[in-house]
Protein backbone atom coordinates (compact mmCIF):
# COMPACT_ATOMS: atom_id res chain seq x y z
CA UNK A 1 0.00 0.00 0.00
CA UNK A 2 1.09 3.04 -0.77
CA UNK A 3 -0.35 6.43 1.05
CA UNK A 4 -0.94 9.62 -0.71
CA UNK A 5 -1.94 12.49 1.20
CA UNK A 6 -2.24 15.71 -0.75
CA UNK A 7 -3.96 16.95 2.01
CA UNK A 8 -1.37 16.94 4.54
CA UNK A 9 1.77 17.99 1.80
CA UNK A 10 3.84 20.95 2.29
CA UNK A 11 5.79 21.05 -0.66
CA UNK A 12 5.02 21.58 -4.19
CA UNK A 13 3.23 18.05 -5.19
CA UNK A 14 3.83 17.60 -8.90
CA UNK A 15 1.20 14.84 -10.69
CA UNK A 16 3.77 11.53 -9.94
CA UNK A 17 3.81 7.54 -10.62
CA UNK A 18 3.98 6.13 -7.02
CA UNK A 19 4.60 2.53 -6.04
CA UNK A 20 0.67 0.58 -5.95
CA UNK A 21 2.13 -1.49 -3.07
CA UNK A 22 4.45 -1.72 0.38
CA UNK A 23 5.12 -5.09 -0.68
CA UNK A 24 6.20 -3.81 -4.31
CA UNK A 25 8.16 -0.97 -3.14
CA UNK A 26 9.87 -3.87 -1.18
CA UNK A 27 10.76 -6.17 -3.52
CA UNK A 28 11.39 -3.13 -6.41
CA UNK A 29 14.24 -1.82 -3.94
CA UNK A 30 15.90 -4.93 -2.78
CA UNK A 31 15.69 -6.58 -6.80
CA UNK A 32 17.55 -2.98 -6.98
CA UNK A 33 20.50 -3.57 -4.57
CA UNK A 34 20.35 -7.57 -4.67
CA UNK A 35 23.16 -8.09 -8.10
CA UNK A 36 25.83 -10.33 -9.55
CA UNK A 37 27.98 -9.00 -6.25
CA UNK A 38 25.72 -10.77 -3.67
CA UNK A 39 25.78 -13.98 -5.11
CA UNK A 40 29.28 -14.65 -6.94
CA UNK A 41 31.66 -11.96 -4.01
CA UNK A 42 29.70 -12.12 -0.82
CA UNK A 43 30.21 -16.27 -0.36
CA UNK A 44 33.74 -15.78 -1.29
CA UNK A 45 34.55 -12.63 -0.06
CA UNK A 46 33.11 -14.27 3.65
CA UNK A 47 35.70 -17.03 3.33
CA UNK A 48 38.43 -15.21 2.33
CA UNK A 49 38.68 -12.71 5.27
CA UNK A 50 38.03 -15.01 8.42
CA UNK A 51 34.68 -16.29 7.98
CA UNK A 52 32.61 -15.00 10.93
CA UNK A 53 35.22 -12.33 12.17
CA UNK A 54 34.54 -10.57 8.38
CA UNK A 55 30.97 -11.03 9.08
CA UNK A 56 30.70 -9.93 12.52
CA UNK A 57 32.86 -6.87 10.77
CA UNK A 58 30.28 -6.35 8.09
CA UNK A 59 26.85 -6.34 10.43
CA UNK A 60 29.17 -3.99 12.19
CA UNK A 61 29.16 -1.70 9.04
CA UNK A 62 26.09 -2.48 7.91
CA UNK A 63 24.20 -1.17 10.43
CA UNK A 64 26.32 2.02 11.15
CA UNK A 65 26.97 3.04 7.62
CA UNK A 66 24.65 1.59 5.26
CA UNK A 67 21.47 1.57 6.77
CA UNK A 68 21.84 5.46 7.91
CA UNK A 69 23.38 6.12 4.72
CA UNK A 70 19.93 4.67 3.02
CA UNK A 71 17.25 6.10 5.13
CA UNK A 72 19.30 9.87 4.14
CA UNK A 73 19.18 9.24 0.74
CA UNK A 74 15.43 7.49 0.35
CA UNK A 75 14.05 10.63 2.92
CA UNK A 76 16.00 13.01 0.08
CA UNK A 77 14.17 11.59 -2.67
CA UNK A 78 10.68 11.25 -1.27
CA UNK A 79 11.23 15.16 0.06
CA UNK A 80 11.67 16.46 -3.34
CA UNK A 81 10.02 14.16 -5.73
CA UNK A 82 12.30 14.60 -8.06
CA UNK A 83 15.25 12.68 -10.07
CA UNK A 84 19.01 13.42 -9.48
CA UNK A 85 19.47 16.67 -11.26
CA UNK A 86 16.09 17.83 -10.23
CA UNK A 87 17.02 16.94 -6.41
CA UNK A 88 20.39 18.80 -6.67
CA UNK A 89 18.61 21.65 -7.84
CA UNK A 90 16.04 21.78 -5.45
CA UNK A 91 18.94 21.67 -2.97
CA UNK A 92 21.44 23.68 -3.69
CA UNK A 93 19.64 26.02 -6.00
CA UNK A 94 19.66 27.07 -9.79
CA UNK A 95 23.64 27.47 -10.29
CA UNK A 96 26.48 25.39 -11.47
CA UNK A 97 26.51 23.12 -8.72
CA UNK A 98 23.59 21.10 -9.97
CA UNK A 99 26.64 19.46 -11.78
CA UNK A 100 27.20 17.54 -9.06
CA UNK A 101 24.14 15.68 -10.00
CA UNK A 102 24.95 15.41 -13.42
CA UNK A 103 28.41 13.79 -12.48
CA UNK A 104 26.12 11.11 -10.74
CA UNK A 105 24.08 10.34 -13.52
CA UNK A 106 26.74 10.00 -15.59
CA UNK A 107 28.10 7.57 -13.38
CA UNK A 108 25.42 5.41 -13.88
CA UNK A 109 24.88 5.40 -17.11
CA UNK A 110 28.57 3.83 -17.73
CA UNK A 111 27.80 1.40 -15.00
CA UNK A 112 24.49 0.15 -16.82
CA UNK A 113 26.93 0.39 -20.01
CA UNK A 114 28.83 -2.49 -18.83
CA UNK A 115 26.66 -4.16 -16.18
CA UNK A 116 24.26 -4.92 -19.09
CA UNK A 117 26.82 -7.03 -20.72
CA UNK A 118 26.45 -9.21 -17.30
CA UNK A 119 22.92 -9.21 -17.85
CA UNK A 120 23.72 -10.62 -21.12
CA UNK A 121 26.05 -12.91 -19.83
CA UNK A 122 23.41 -14.13 -17.31
CA UNK A 123 20.66 -14.23 -20.15
CA UNK A 124 22.62 -16.47 -22.14
CA UNK A 125 23.25 -18.90 -19.47
CA UNK A 126 19.72 -19.14 -18.12
CA UNK A 127 18.88 -20.21 -21.63
CA UNK A 128 21.67 -22.81 -21.92
CA UNK A 129 20.65 -24.41 -18.54
CA UNK A 130 16.62 -24.01 -20.25
CA UNK A 131 18.00 -25.95 -22.74
CA UNK A 132 19.45 -28.49 -21.02
CA UNK A 133 23.25 -27.90 -21.81
CA UNK A 134 24.68 -27.95 -18.58
CA UNK A 135 23.68 -31.60 -17.99
CA UNK A 136 25.16 -33.30 -21.14
CA UNK A 137 27.23 -35.79 -20.42
CA UNK A 138 30.93 -34.58 -20.79
CA UNK A 139 29.91 -31.01 -21.53
CA UNK A 140 32.59 -28.59 -20.58
CA UNK A 141 31.92 -25.24 -18.77
CA UNK A 142 35.35 -23.81 -19.24
CA UNK A 143 34.99 -24.11 -23.19
CA UNK A 144 31.80 -22.83 -23.38
CA UNK A 145 32.66 -19.37 -21.05
CA UNK A 146 35.69 -19.48 -23.26
CA UNK A 147 33.81 -19.54 -26.50
CA UNK A 148 31.94 -17.15 -25.03
CA UNK A 149 33.79 -14.19 -24.16
CA UNK A 150 35.45 -14.41 -26.88
CA UNK A 151 32.61 -14.24 -29.83
CA UNK A 152 32.17 -10.38 -30.02
CA UNK A 153 29.23 -10.55 -32.11
CA UNK A 154 27.22 -13.02 -29.44
CA UNK A 155 28.23 -10.40 -26.63
CA UNK A 156 27.11 -7.89 -28.55
CA UNK A 157 23.67 -9.44 -29.41
CA UNK A 158 23.26 -10.34 -25.88
CA UNK A 159 24.09 -7.21 -24.35
CA UNK A 160 21.14 -6.07 -26.90
CA UNK A 161 18.84 -8.49 -25.88
CA UNK A 162 19.86 -7.48 -22.25
CA UNK A 163 18.64 -3.74 -23.14
CA UNK A 164 15.67 -4.51 -24.96
CA UNK A 165 14.41 -6.26 -21.73
CA UNK A 166 15.39 -3.23 -19.79
CA UNK A 167 13.59 -1.06 -22.48
CA UNK A 168 10.07 -2.80 -22.31
CA UNK A 169 10.44 -3.08 -18.67
CA UNK A 170 10.66 0.20 -18.18
CA UNK A 171 8.56 1.54 -20.83
CA UNK A 172 5.77 -0.23 -18.50
CA UNK A 173 6.01 2.39 -16.03
CA UNK A 174 6.83 2.03 -11.94
CA UNK A 175 3.90 0.31 -11.22
CA UNK A 176 3.55 -1.83 -14.26
CA UNK A 177 7.05 -1.99 -15.15
CA UNK A 178 9.54 -2.54 -11.96
CA UNK A 179 7.27 -3.04 -9.36
CA UNK A 180 5.51 -5.95 -11.23
CA UNK A 181 8.34 -7.66 -12.23
CA UNK A 182 10.26 -7.48 -8.78
CA UNK A 183 6.97 -8.44 -6.69
CA UNK A 184 7.64 -11.87 -9.20
CA UNK A 185 11.15 -12.25 -9.40
CA UNK A 186 12.25 -11.56 -5.78
CA UNK A 187 10.62 -14.24 -4.52
CA UNK A 188 11.03 -17.05 -7.23
CA UNK A 189 15.13 -16.13 -7.18
CA UNK A 190 14.65 -16.74 -3.02
CA UNK A 191 12.92 -20.01 -3.63
CA UNK A 192 15.39 -20.67 -6.48
CA UNK A 193 18.37 -19.92 -3.60
CA UNK A 194 16.58 -21.51 -0.87
CA UNK A 195 15.98 -24.58 -2.89
CA UNK A 196 19.20 -24.85 -3.89
CA UNK A 197 20.99 -24.34 -0.82
CA UNK A 198 18.55 -27.73 0.71
CA UNK A 199 19.89 -29.92 -2.53
CA UNK A 200 23.86 -28.44 -2.03
CA UNK A 201 23.65 -29.59 2.06
CA UNK A 202 22.53 -33.34 1.55
CA UNK A 203 25.69 -33.57 -1.01
CA UNK A 204 28.39 -35.59 0.64
CA UNK A 205 30.99 -33.10 2.16
CA UNK A 206 29.05 -30.03 1.88
CA UNK A 207 29.50 -29.41 4.99
CA UNK A 208 32.95 -27.95 4.16
CA UNK A 209 31.90 -25.13 2.57
CA UNK A 210 29.80 -24.22 5.43
CA UNK A 211 32.82 -24.50 7.86
CA UNK A 212 34.90 -22.49 5.44
CA UNK A 213 32.18 -19.38 5.22
CA UNK A 214 31.31 -19.38 8.74
CA UNK A 215 34.06 -20.82 10.90
CA UNK A 216 35.50 -17.70 12.53
CA UNK A 217 39.07 -16.46 12.78
CA UNK A 218 39.23 -13.87 15.39
CA UNK A 219 42.57 -12.64 14.27
CA UNK A 220 40.99 -11.60 10.99
CA UNK A 221 39.09 -8.87 12.92
CA UNK A 222 42.40 -6.88 13.82
CA UNK A 223 43.52 -6.42 10.61
CA UNK A 224 42.30 -3.42 8.28
CA UNK A 225 42.16 -5.47 4.99
CA UNK A 226 39.15 -7.41 6.83
CA UNK A 227 37.18 -4.09 7.82
CA UNK A 228 37.92 -2.86 4.26
CA UNK A 229 36.96 -5.45 2.20
CA UNK A 230 34.07 -5.83 4.65
CA UNK A 231 33.42 -1.63 3.96
CA UNK A 232 33.34 -2.68 0.38
CA UNK A 233 31.01 -5.50 0.23
CA UNK A 234 28.76 -3.54 2.40
CA UNK A 235 28.82 -0.42 0.39
CA UNK A 236 29.23 -1.86 -2.90
CA UNK A 237 26.43 -4.41 -2.65
CA UNK A 238 23.59 -1.84 -1.09
CA UNK A 239 24.68 0.51 -3.66
CA UNK A 240 24.68 3.48 -1.14
CA UNK A 241 24.99 6.97 -2.52
CA UNK A 242 24.39 6.10 -6.18
CA UNK A 243 20.76 7.73 -6.70
CA UNK A 244 18.90 4.47 -6.74
CA UNK A 245 17.39 4.89 -3.62
CA UNK A 246 17.07 7.99 -3.97
CA UNK A 247 15.05 8.34 -7.47
CA UNK A 248 12.86 4.99 -5.74
CA UNK A 249 12.28 6.95 -2.71
CA UNK A 250 10.61 9.70 -5.23
CA UNK A 251 8.24 7.85 -6.07
CA UNK A 252 7.20 7.01 -2.25
CA UNK A 253 4.02 8.93 -0.69
CA UNK A 254 4.59 11.37 1.48
CA UNK A 255 3.30 9.18 4.47
CA UNK A 256 4.95 5.90 3.54
CA UNK A 257 7.42 4.95 5.95
CA UNK A 258 11.15 5.11 5.27
CA UNK A 259 13.36 4.21 8.05
CA UNK A 260 12.44 0.59 8.12
CA UNK A 261 11.79 -0.52 5.02
CA UNK A 262 13.76 2.12 2.79
CA UNK A 263 17.10 1.90 5.30
CA UNK A 264 16.75 -1.59 7.61
CA UNK A 265 14.93 -3.93 5.10
CA UNK A 266 16.40 -2.71 1.98
CA UNK A 267 20.26 -3.15 3.63
CA UNK A 268 19.29 -6.25 5.74
CA UNK A 269 17.75 -7.96 3.09
CA UNK A 270 20.10 -7.49 0.29
CA UNK A 271 22.76 -8.84 2.92
CA UNK A 272 20.57 -11.83 3.43
CA UNK A 273 20.49 -12.29 0.07
CA UNK A 274 24.41 -12.99 0.47
CA UNK A 275 23.80 -14.93 3.50
CA UNK A 276 21.63 -16.73 1.29
CA UNK A 277 24.09 -16.97 -1.58
CA UNK A 278 26.67 -18.86 0.89
CA UNK A 279 24.20 -21.39 1.21
CA UNK A 280 23.42 -22.16 -2.31
CA UNK A 281 26.75 -22.05 -3.49
CA UNK A 282 29.16 -23.05 -1.15
CA UNK A 283 28.45 -26.46 0.11
CA UNK A 284 28.20 -27.05 -3.65
CA UNK A 285 31.66 -25.28 -4.35
CA UNK A 286 33.18 -27.76 -1.70
CA UNK A 287 30.97 -30.90 -2.22
CA UNK A 288 32.82 -31.36 -5.73
CA UNK A 289 36.02 -30.17 -4.63
CA UNK A 290 36.10 -26.99 -6.80
CA UNK A 291 38.72 -23.96 -6.29
CA UNK A 292 36.44 -21.54 -4.49
CA UNK A 293 36.95 -18.20 -6.34
CA UNK A 294 34.77 -15.25 -6.96
CA UNK A 295 33.49 -13.57 -10.53
CA UNK A 296 32.22 -15.04 -13.80
CA UNK A 297 33.97 -18.23 -13.29
CA UNK A 298 32.36 -19.25 -10.07
CA UNK A 299 28.88 -18.95 -11.36
CA UNK A 300 29.60 -19.53 -15.44
CA UNK A 301 32.50 -22.34 -14.96
CA UNK A 302 32.49 -23.68 -11.72
CA UNK A 303 29.05 -23.91 -10.83
CA UNK A 304 27.65 -24.93 -14.18
CA UNK A 305 29.87 -27.77 -14.09
CA UNK A 306 28.84 -28.73 -10.28
CA UNK A 307 24.89 -28.52 -11.89
CA UNK A 308 26.17 -30.81 -14.59
CA UNK A 309 27.00 -33.77 -12.34
CA UNK A 310 24.15 -33.39 -9.80
CA UNK A 311 21.34 -35.89 -9.76
CA UNK A 312 18.47 -33.11 -11.35
CA UNK A 313 20.97 -31.30 -12.36
CA UNK A 314 18.84 -29.73 -14.85
CA UNK A 315 16.47 -28.12 -12.75
CA UNK A 316 19.22 -26.63 -10.58
CA UNK A 317 21.01 -25.06 -12.95
CA UNK A 318 17.68 -24.16 -14.38
CA UNK A 319 16.78 -22.53 -11.10
CA UNK A 320 20.17 -21.07 -9.99
CA UNK A 321 20.90 -19.41 -13.93
CA UNK A 322 17.08 -18.00 -13.80
CA UNK A 323 17.31 -16.86 -10.29
CA UNK A 324 20.51 -15.27 -11.28
CA UNK A 325 19.30 -13.63 -14.39
CA UNK A 326 16.71 -12.06 -12.10
CA UNK A 327 19.14 -10.41 -9.20
CA UNK A 328 21.53 -8.59 -12.53
CA UNK A 329 17.63 -7.73 -14.31
CA UNK A 330 16.80 -5.96 -11.50
CA UNK A 331 19.75 -4.28 -10.51
CA UNK A 332 19.65 -3.26 -14.34
CA UNK A 333 16.07 -1.81 -14.08
CA UNK A 334 17.02 0.51 -11.01
CA UNK A 335 20.47 1.66 -12.48
CA UNK A 336 18.78 2.82 -15.92
CA UNK A 337 15.88 4.32 -13.66
CA UNK A 338 18.22 6.84 -12.20
CA UNK A 339 19.22 8.05 -15.79
CA UNK A 340 15.05 7.90 -17.04
CA UNK A 341 13.61 9.75 -14.41
CA UNK A 342 16.19 12.26 -14.74
CA UNK A 343 15.83 12.79 -18.40
CA UNK A 344 11.74 12.95 -18.06
CA UNK A 345 11.76 15.62 -15.62
CA UNK A 346 15.25 17.49 -17.24
CA UNK A 347 13.90 17.59 -20.97
CA UNK A 348 10.24 17.50 -19.74
CA UNK A 349 9.42 14.93 -22.09
CA UNK A 350 7.23 11.81 -21.80
CA UNK A 351 8.19 8.73 -20.03
CA UNK A 352 8.26 6.44 -23.49
CA UNK A 353 10.77 8.85 -25.18
CA UNK A 354 12.80 9.08 -22.36
CA UNK A 355 13.53 5.22 -21.74
CA UNK A 356 14.32 4.97 -25.53
CA UNK A 357 16.47 8.01 -25.37
CA UNK A 358 18.39 6.72 -21.96
CA UNK A 359 18.29 2.75 -23.34
CA UNK A 360 19.55 3.88 -26.74
CA UNK A 361 22.13 5.90 -24.91
CA UNK A 362 23.43 2.95 -22.94
CA UNK A 363 23.22 0.44 -25.67
CA UNK A 364 25.46 2.50 -27.63
CA UNK A 365 27.91 3.39 -24.92
CA UNK A 366 28.44 -0.61 -23.57
CA UNK A 367 29.10 -1.84 -27.42
CA UNK A 368 32.73 -1.86 -26.64
CA UNK A 369 32.38 -3.21 -23.00
CA UNK A 370 30.26 -5.78 -24.90
CA UNK A 371 33.08 -6.15 -27.51
CA UNK A 372 35.72 -5.51 -24.91
CA UNK A 373 36.46 -7.72 -21.48
CA UNK A 374 39.39 -5.49 -21.08
CA UNK A 375 37.33 -2.44 -21.15
CA UNK A 376 34.64 -3.50 -19.11
CA UNK A 377 37.45 -4.40 -16.29
CA UNK A 378 38.84 -0.85 -16.76
CA UNK A 379 35.16 0.89 -16.37
CA UNK A 380 34.59 -1.19 -13.53
CA UNK A 381 38.40 -0.51 -12.34
CA UNK A 382 37.93 3.34 -11.62
CA UNK A 383 34.09 3.82 -11.04
CA UNK A 384 34.18 0.60 -8.65
CA UNK A 385 37.32 2.28 -6.69
CA UNK A 386 36.63 6.09 -7.25
CA UNK A 387 33.40 6.54 -9.10
CA UNK A 388 31.12 4.91 -7.06
CA UNK A 389 32.66 5.98 -3.71
CA UNK A 390 32.88 9.68 -5.15
CA UNK A 391 29.02 9.95 -6.08
CA UNK A 392 28.30 8.41 -2.43
CA UNK A 393 30.34 10.95 -0.51
CA UNK A 394 28.54 14.05 -2.88
CA UNK A 395 25.42 12.98 -2.13
CA UNK A 396 25.93 12.07 2.16
CA UNK A 397 27.37 15.83 1.93
CA UNK A 398 24.66 16.98 0.25
CA UNK A 399 21.99 15.43 2.76
CA UNK A 400 23.95 16.38 5.64
CA UNK A 401 25.54 19.79 5.09
CA UNK A 402 24.10 21.88 2.12
CA UNK A 403 20.58 20.31 3.19
CA UNK A 404 20.63 19.98 6.82
CA UNK A 405 20.49 16.39 8.10
CA UNK A 406 18.49 17.68 11.18
CA UNK A 407 16.05 19.14 8.71
CA UNK A 408 15.72 16.14 6.43
CA UNK A 409 15.47 14.08 9.56
CA UNK A 410 12.15 16.36 10.96
CA UNK A 411 10.81 16.74 7.66
CA UNK A 412 10.98 13.78 5.92
CA UNK A 413 12.86 10.46 7.61
CA UNK A 414 10.46 10.75 10.61
CA UNK A 415 7.49 11.53 8.39
CA UNK A 416 5.05 8.67 8.89
CA UNK A 417 8.00 6.77 10.06
CA UNK A 418 7.41 3.21 11.52
CA UNK A 419 10.57 3.66 13.70
CA UNK A 420 11.85 6.51 15.07
CA UNK A 421 14.95 7.99 13.87
CA UNK A 422 17.08 9.68 16.68
CA UNK A 423 19.06 12.90 16.31
CA UNK A 424 22.76 10.16 16.34
CA UNK A 425 21.85 9.69 13.09
CA UNK A 426 22.83 13.15 11.82
CA UNK A 427 26.44 12.47 12.43
CA UNK A 428 27.23 9.56 10.93
CA UNK A 429 25.72 11.26 7.64
CA UNK A 430 27.25 14.18 8.36
CA UNK A 431 30.69 13.02 9.23
CA UNK A 432 31.06 9.28 8.99
CA UNK A 433 29.80 8.32 6.05
CA UNK A 434 31.83 11.38 3.87
CA UNK A 435 34.89 10.54 6.01
CA UNK A 436 34.99 7.00 5.36
CA UNK A 437 34.36 7.60 1.48
CA UNK A 438 37.04 9.56 1.28
CA UNK A 439 39.21 6.91 2.87
CA UNK A 440 38.29 4.74 0.50
CA UNK A 441 39.41 6.93 -2.38
CA UNK A 442 42.74 7.65 -0.72
CA UNK A 443 43.27 3.69 0.11
CA UNK A 444 42.24 2.40 -3.39
CA UNK A 445 44.54 5.30 -4.78
CA UNK A 446 47.63 4.20 -2.43
CA UNK A 447 47.23 0.76 -3.15
CA UNK A 448 46.48 0.74 -6.91
CA UNK A 449 49.17 3.02 -8.20
CA UNK A 450 52.06 0.95 -7.42
CA UNK A 451 50.77 -1.92 -9.54
CA UNK A 452 48.44 -0.29 -12.31
CA UNK A 453 49.72 3.27 -12.32
CA UNK A 454 48.73 4.19 -15.55
CA UNK A 455 45.28 2.38 -15.32
CA UNK A 456 44.97 4.76 -11.87
CA UNK A 457 45.81 7.74 -12.93
CA UNK A 458 44.10 7.70 -16.35
CA UNK A 459 40.51 7.02 -14.29
CA UNK A 460 41.49 9.69 -11.88
CA UNK A 461 41.99 12.29 -14.61
CA UNK A 462 38.78 11.68 -16.24
CA UNK A 463 36.92 11.54 -13.07
CA UNK A 464 38.44 15.02 -11.81
CA UNK A 465 37.61 16.52 -15.09
CA UNK A 466 33.90 15.32 -15.07
CA UNK A 467 33.08 17.40 -11.66
CA UNK A 468 34.11 20.62 -13.87
CA UNK A 469 32.99 19.52 -16.90
CA UNK A 470 29.28 18.77 -15.50
CA UNK A 471 29.55 21.94 -13.39
CA UNK A 472 30.13 23.69 -16.98
CA UNK A 473 27.55 22.16 -18.55
CA UNK A 474 24.76 22.53 -15.96
CA UNK A 475 26.11 26.89 -15.87
CA UNK A 476 25.75 26.91 -20.06
CA UNK A 477 22.09 24.98 -19.32
CA UNK A 478 21.26 27.60 -17.11
CA UNK A 479 22.44 30.52 -19.31
CA UNK A 480 20.74 29.00 -21.99
CA UNK A 481 17.50 28.67 -20.23
CA UNK A 482 18.03 32.31 -19.01
CA UNK A 483 18.34 33.55 -22.71
CA UNK A 484 15.42 31.82 -23.46
CA UNK A 485 13.68 33.55 -20.64
CA UNK A 486 14.24 37.05 -21.72
CA UNK A 487 13.93 36.08 -25.27
CA UNK A 488 10.47 35.28 -24.35
CA UNK A 489 9.90 37.89 -22.49
CA UNK A 490 10.46 40.76 -25.34
CA UNK A 491 8.27 38.77 -27.31
CA UNK A 492 5.36 38.64 -25.62
CA UNK B 1 31.21 -27.89 11.69
CA UNK B 2 33.06 -26.64 14.51
CA UNK B 3 30.77 -25.29 17.33
CA UNK B 4 32.33 -21.89 16.92
CA UNK B 5 31.06 -21.65 12.79
CA UNK B 6 27.93 -23.25 14.21
CA UNK B 7 27.21 -19.99 16.55
CA UNK B 8 28.27 -17.40 14.18
CA UNK B 9 26.20 -19.41 11.26
CA UNK B 10 22.78 -19.44 13.08
CA UNK B 11 23.95 -15.97 14.79
CA UNK B 12 23.80 -14.67 10.88
CA UNK B 13 20.80 -16.37 10.33
CA UNK B 14 18.88 -14.51 13.04
CA UNK B 15 20.66 -10.97 12.42
CA UNK B 16 19.52 -11.07 8.87
CA UNK B 17 17.18 -12.87 7.58
CA UNK B 18 15.01 -12.69 11.02
CA UNK B 19 15.69 -9.29 11.51
CA UNK B 20 15.02 -8.34 7.51
CA UNK B 21 11.32 -11.09 7.89
CA UNK B 22 10.62 -9.09 10.77
CA UNK B 23 11.23 -6.01 9.06
CA UNK B 24 9.25 -6.69 6.06
CA UNK B 25 6.03 -8.09 8.08
CA UNK B 26 6.02 -5.18 10.65
CA UNK B 27 6.39 -2.70 7.98
CA UNK B 28 3.73 -3.41 5.79
CA UNK B 29 1.36 -3.93 8.26
CA UNK B 30 2.25 -0.82 9.17
CA UNK B 31 1.36 0.42 6.05
CA UNK B 32 -2.02 -1.74 6.10
CA UNK B 33 -3.01 0.16 9.19
CA UNK B 34 -2.34 3.58 7.30
CA UNK B 35 -4.63 2.60 4.54
CA UNK B 36 -7.22 1.70 6.62
CA UNK B 37 -7.06 4.88 8.77
CA UNK B 38 -6.96 6.43 5.12
CA UNK B 39 -10.31 4.78 3.79
CA UNK B 40 -12.10 5.11 7.34
CA UNK B 41 -11.32 8.68 8.08
CA UNK B 42 -9.40 10.21 5.34
CA UNK B 43 -6.57 11.35 7.15
CA UNK B 44 -3.87 10.49 9.87
CA UNK B 45 -1.39 11.83 11.88
CA UNK B 46 2.23 12.27 9.99
CA UNK B 47 4.43 12.58 13.09
CA UNK B 48 4.66 10.48 16.26
CA UNK B 49 5.28 12.41 19.31
CA UNK B 50 8.96 12.33 19.30
CA UNK B 51 8.84 13.34 15.92
CA UNK B 52 6.67 16.57 16.34
CA UNK B 53 9.07 17.21 19.38
CA UNK B 54 11.46 17.61 17.12
CA UNK B 55 9.42 19.76 15.14
CA UNK B 56 9.03 22.35 17.96
CA UNK B 57 12.16 22.40 19.32
CA UNK B 58 13.53 23.04 15.98
CA UNK B 59 10.66 26.07 15.54
CA UNK B 60 12.38 27.05 19.22
CA UNK B 61 15.83 27.47 17.56
CA UNK B 62 14.85 29.00 14.35
CA UNK B 63 11.60 30.37 14.42
CA UNK B 64 12.22 33.01 11.29
CA UNK B 65 12.86 32.24 7.45
CA UNK B 66 10.87 29.83 4.60
CA UNK B 67 12.11 26.75 6.12
CA UNK B 68 10.01 27.90 9.04
CA UNK B 69 7.38 28.57 7.64
CA UNK B 70 7.80 24.74 5.89
CA UNK B 71 7.59 23.28 9.27
CA UNK B 72 5.18 25.54 10.71
CA UNK B 73 2.81 24.43 7.95
CA UNK B 74 3.78 20.92 8.58
CA UNK B 75 3.16 21.33 12.26
CA UNK B 76 -0.37 23.12 11.20
CA UNK B 77 -1.46 19.76 9.73
CA UNK B 78 0.15 17.37 12.13
CA UNK B 79 -2.57 19.76 15.02
CA UNK B 80 -5.50 19.29 12.11
CA UNK B 81 -5.47 15.46 11.48
CA UNK B 82 -4.92 15.35 15.54
CA UNK B 83 -7.75 17.19 16.42
CA UNK B 84 -10.27 15.91 13.27
CA UNK B 85 -9.55 12.15 13.67
CA UNK B 86 -10.59 9.98 16.46
CA UNK B 87 -8.39 7.28 15.93
CA UNK B 88 -4.35 8.02 15.24
CA UNK B 89 -1.50 5.89 13.76
CA UNK B 90 0.92 6.51 16.75
CA UNK B 91 0.30 6.07 20.22
CA UNK B 92 0.18 8.88 22.26
CA UNK B 93 0.01 8.72 26.31
CA UNK B 94 -1.90 11.27 26.88
CA UNK B 95 -5.05 10.74 24.70
CA UNK B 96 -5.03 6.79 25.47
CA UNK B 97 -8.55 6.49 27.29
CA UNK B 98 -9.86 8.62 24.21
CA UNK B 99 -8.64 5.85 21.81
CA UNK B 100 -10.38 2.87 23.40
Amino acid sequence: MTITNTATNTSTTISREQWGSRFGYLMAIIGAMVGAGNIWRMPYVTGENGGGAFLIAYFVLLYLIAVPGLMGETALGRYTRQGLIGTFRKVYGNNRMVGLGLVILVFNIVLMSYYSSVVGWSIYYAYHALIGTFTQTGFDTAALWQSFSHNKVLNIGMHTIAMLMVTGILLLGIKGGIERMAKWMMPILTIALIAIAIRGLTLPGAMAGLEFSFSPNWEYLARGQTWLAALGQALFSTGLGWGIALTYGSYLGRNDDIPLGGGLFTAVGNTSFGLLAVFAVFPIVFAFGISPTSGPELAFVALASAFGSMTGGYVWALLFFAGFFFANLTTALAITEVGVTTCKEERNIPRSRAVLMICGLIWLLGIPSAINADILGYLDFVLGNWGLPLATFIIMITIGWKFDANRLRILSLNRGSDLYIPSAWEATVRYQIPLIMLGIMAYFLYSNLGEAPLKTLSGLFVLMLMIPLCMGVMKRRLEGQDSQHVAGGRLS
Amino acid sequence: MSFSAIVVMVSSMLALWGVATLAMIYSMRQEDRKLTLLKEQGDFEPFSPAAQRDIEDWLARHPDGDEAREMRELLECQRQAMQNNARHFYPWPSIGAERQ
